[in-house]
């Protein structure tokens, strides 16, 4: 299938012609209704990876992950030049740190925007999440000078959950829509800078192309990101097919359509109920039937962990991630990357014989 | 609680125990000794409430071997609300303090070794291996840890504990509280302090549950006014190396502050403290300082090398340096005054959401260079602590803000606070070596 999708420059520079501001975004989870509701396009920054981290390094230390450091440095570097603003979700300890660093102590040019999340799923969450956007609302409102109605928000709201549950429909029918490992990301990870309504056209289009399954050896992809994005490719050429993943930058991000006629309440509840995520605290039980689940519904024989360096978010729940696997007669595997180098022929000879294994 | 429990635990903690600890603590009062490899040249003999502190800890952790069955048991992070478990009478340890005293004794490259071999990565934090360590083989130097009835885990800290205590909670199947405290980037917002105040407020029935018994308010009261007064102690001590020459170093505090990290609100732990402050007020009377011959004062930032603590003490005393001020036992004092027992939860929910761990890098680098003015200090280290991201992210810039905006000498170290493996002696002490010849100039 011949899949056209426009690259985020194009993306960025249309939003600015037509008047649109642009909020760079950090990982992992935000409301991108509430940003659109006052005209704000998000594009996500997860990295980016390959830049020069020398920038970043003159401010971080060595043991913070690759993608805060080159998140500093592709904003160091001019990068993010064309953001009027960055928001920056309080994810981890480092990109709390980097948040706090850039405002206190760096200043760059475009204003620093931190949201809290909590890192629970109880009824005190959600009241604090509704508050926290309330409170972005009053920032975006001095930011633009605009004052959306609620019902303006529900719009956007409601914007955003069609596309998200064309995305949810996309990870459906993953085998059917025919497409690689890589063209399937490339469309998936499009979602994080391309506004929804575009993103919503191109998931319709591919489904309605759907056509023959693909083949391959069936796995999830668990962790933060994957980036390098040959590693897609890598897996293409030895016959795995990725039919589930459990990924913060895709997966973790499936977020349901709320119900509550209150625009705040609405986006909080989406997040705080979004899949299980350990930057949001859910607990290595709900996570492992979660991932059991998915493994169940989607034929996957095994999971690969594929880990950024330094990120403990992560590592924490993996010895007990992959036990409970184990005992669910599911393999697993933890790589661990670092976003800003190449895939090292280790990774490869790794992933060849874990796909190797399950295929026996 | 069992009968039996109980009676084990009156035997060998009331009867046996404290009784042997009490007599050990005379004997070392009465005739007092400085320990052999104690460099007597460079720096003045250990406070003499050395003996005491090793009795109070000594103590806590016997109690601890004793309490399953005896008394609810609550595990807690370093800056978790404690005074509500106190008050149902939980026995409340903190793994961080048992990671540290593991530190010290050099004992973490086994028992962290046993999490690594389990699958914990080196990259998460030293503590919490240790402790998972500790939890997956029993292994400890302190005999024995009890195993948690409760766990409460209070993001103040860091988001670390959140992950730490998941796997804690899945392996000992035991009720994890959350503490969720919001990080303040300038002043905490109404609705944090809200959010936060909600949660104390929801503990107390799961406490009150695993207690078996209801929460008395009046004696809740009592408890918050033990930490504040605490607290204010404390405070007070840290404040004494204001004087020249400083009559106790910032390693002094960094063992003598045991009591205020896990024996908040009790009566003894006030008394200890104001026991160590009327020694620190007998030495500055008798011109004693912590380093015989004070010649520059320094600041410490971040946690404690705990494996290195003399090799720090002495080679810095060998030139004449003292370092008298830290901004980490410093936090354990500076909230004091925002406790107040008369509006409980809410000056709680204040007090665990302000600690300098959870507030922006700006309020690190005016707290460093607030006590530099007020301790007329010569420079700053700062340990760049692999185990601790939130409280060394910014770092780097603070260093360099120090020195060129503020002309102040910094240093930054690159370490682990308790594991040795991230320590590379050889850079410490060539690094070391540079700045002090640099103060001397």
């Amino acid at each position: 299938m011949n899949m056209t999708i426009p690259p985020r420059k194009e993306v960025i520079t249309d939003i600015k012609n037509h008047g649109g501001l642009v909020a760079a975004v950090l990982p992992i989870h935000y409301s991108r209704a509430l940003l659109r509701a006052f005209s704000i396009y998000p594009v996500e920054v997860w990295g980016p990876p390959k830049v020069d981290v020398s920038l970043g390094g003159a401010h971080l230390q060595a043991y913070i992950c690759s993608i805060v450091h080159n998140g500093l440095s592709f904003l160091k570097m001019g990068g993010l030049n064309i953001a009027d603003l960055i928001l920056i979700p309080h994810t981890c300890d480092s990109l709390q740190g980097l948040t706090s660093v850039l405002i206190d102590l760096i200043q760059p040019e475009q204003v620093i925007i931190p949201l809290y999340l909590p890192r629970g799923q109880r009824e005190e969450d959600v009241a604090f999440l509704v508050d926290e956007f309330r409170s972005l609302y009053t920032r975006f409102s001095d930011l633009t000078g605009k004052h959306p109605t609620s019902k303006d928000l529900l719009t956007a709201i409601k914007r955003e959950e069609m596309s998200d549950l064309l995305l949810t429909k996309l990870y459906k029918n993953r085998q059917q829509v025919g497409l690689s490992n890589i063209d399937f990301y490339r469309l998936v990870r499009s979602r994080e800078y391309l506004p929804a309504e575009h993103f919503s056209t191109l998931a319709e289009k591919t489904l309605q192309a759907a056509t023959e399954p693909r083949p391959g050896i069936p796995i999830i992809l668990s962790g933060i990101l994957p980036e390098p994005m040959e590693v897609l490719t890598m897996i293409d050429k030895m016959s795995g097919l990725i039919v589930a993943d459990d990924l913060a930058c895709c997966g973790r991000r499936l977020y349901a359509p709320g119900t509550s006629p209150d625009p705040f309440r609405r986006m909080a509840e989406r997040i705080v109920y979004a899949p299980p995520d350990p930057t949001r605290g859910n607990s290595i039980e709900e996570r492992l039937k979660y991932l059991t689940e998915m493994a169940q519904n989607s034929g996957a024989q095994g999971v690969i962990f594929y880990e950024v360096k330094f990120c403990e978010p992560e590592l924490f729940d993996l010895p007990s991630l992959r036990a409970g696997l184990k005992e669910q007669g599911l393999a697993s595997i933890i790589i661990e990357v670092d976003i800003n180098n190449s895939l090292p022929r280790q990774v490869a000879t790794r992933i060849g014989a874990f796909l190797e294994m399950l295929d026996s | 609680m069992g009968v039996t429990d109980s009676l084990k635990y009156y035997w060998n903690v009331k009867v046996v125990g404290e009784p042997f600890l009490q007599w050990q603590r005379w004997q070392a009062e009465r005739h007092p000794k400085t320990p052999s490899r104690w460099r007597t040249d460079i720096l003045s003999p250990p406070l003499r409430i050395g003996a005491k502190t090793k009795e109070l800890i000594s103590r806590h952790y016997l109690e601890g071997r004793y309490a399953n069955g005896h008394r609810p048991v609550a595990w807690v992070t370093s800056g978790g609300p404690v005074e509500i478990l106190q008050a149902l009478g939980f026995y409340v340890l903190y793994p961080e303090n048992h990671g540290a005293l593991c530190g010290v004794r050099k004992a973490v490259v086994e028992i962290s070794g046993e999490a690594e071999n389990a699958g914990y990565s080196t990259d998460i934090c030293s503590y919490a291996r240790t402790d998972i360590g500790s939890m997956l083989s029993g292994k400890t130097p302190v005999g024995r840890l009890p195993k948690p009835d409760l766990l409460l885990a209070c993001t103040n800290i860091c988001q670390t504990v959140l992950h730490w205590y998941r796997v804690l909670a899945k392996h000992f199947k035991v009720p994890l509280i959350l503490i969720d405290t919001p990080f303040v980037y300038s002043e905490a917002s109404d609705h944090a302090l809200e959010y936060v105040k909600k949660q104390l407020e929801n503990s107390i029935p799961i406490s009150e549950q695993v207690a078996g018994q209801t929460l008395d308010y009046r004696r809740l009261k009592e408890i918050i006014q033990l930490s504040k007064d605490a607290a204010e102690l404390w405070l007070e001590i840290i404040g004494r190396g204001r004087h020249h020459p400083a009559p106790i170093s910032v390693f002094d505090q960094f063992i003598h502050m045991a009591p205020i990290v896990e024996m908040r609100g009790k009566k003894e732990t006030v008394d200890f403290y104001a026991a160590l402050l009327k020694e620190l007020d007998e030495n500055i009377d008798k011109g004693i300082g912590a380093v015989r011959n004070e010649r520059k004062r320094l600041l410490w930032d971040n946690l404690p090398i705990w494996y290195r603590l003399r090799y720090f003490a002495e080679y810095l005393a060998e030139h004449g340096i003292s370092v008298v001020a830290s901004t980490y036992t410093n936090a354990w004092g500076e909230l004091a005054p925002l406790m107040n027992k008369e509006k409980p939860l809410e000056s709680m929910a204040k007090t665990y959401t302000y600690p300098i761990l959870n507030q922006g890098t700006k309020y690190k680098l005016d707290t460093m260079k607030r006590m530099v003015e007020e301790f007329e200090l010569d420079g700053v280290i700062l340990h760049s602590d692999r185990s601790c991201k939130p409280y060394s992210i910014g770092q780097i810039d603070q260093r360099n803000k120090l020195i060129q905006e503020y002309g102040i000498p910094a240093l930054l170290l690159e370490a682990d606070h308790d594991d040795p493996r991230a320590y590379a002696e050889e850079q410490v002490a060539s690094r070391l070596a540079s700045f002090v010849e640099m103060l001397d100039n």
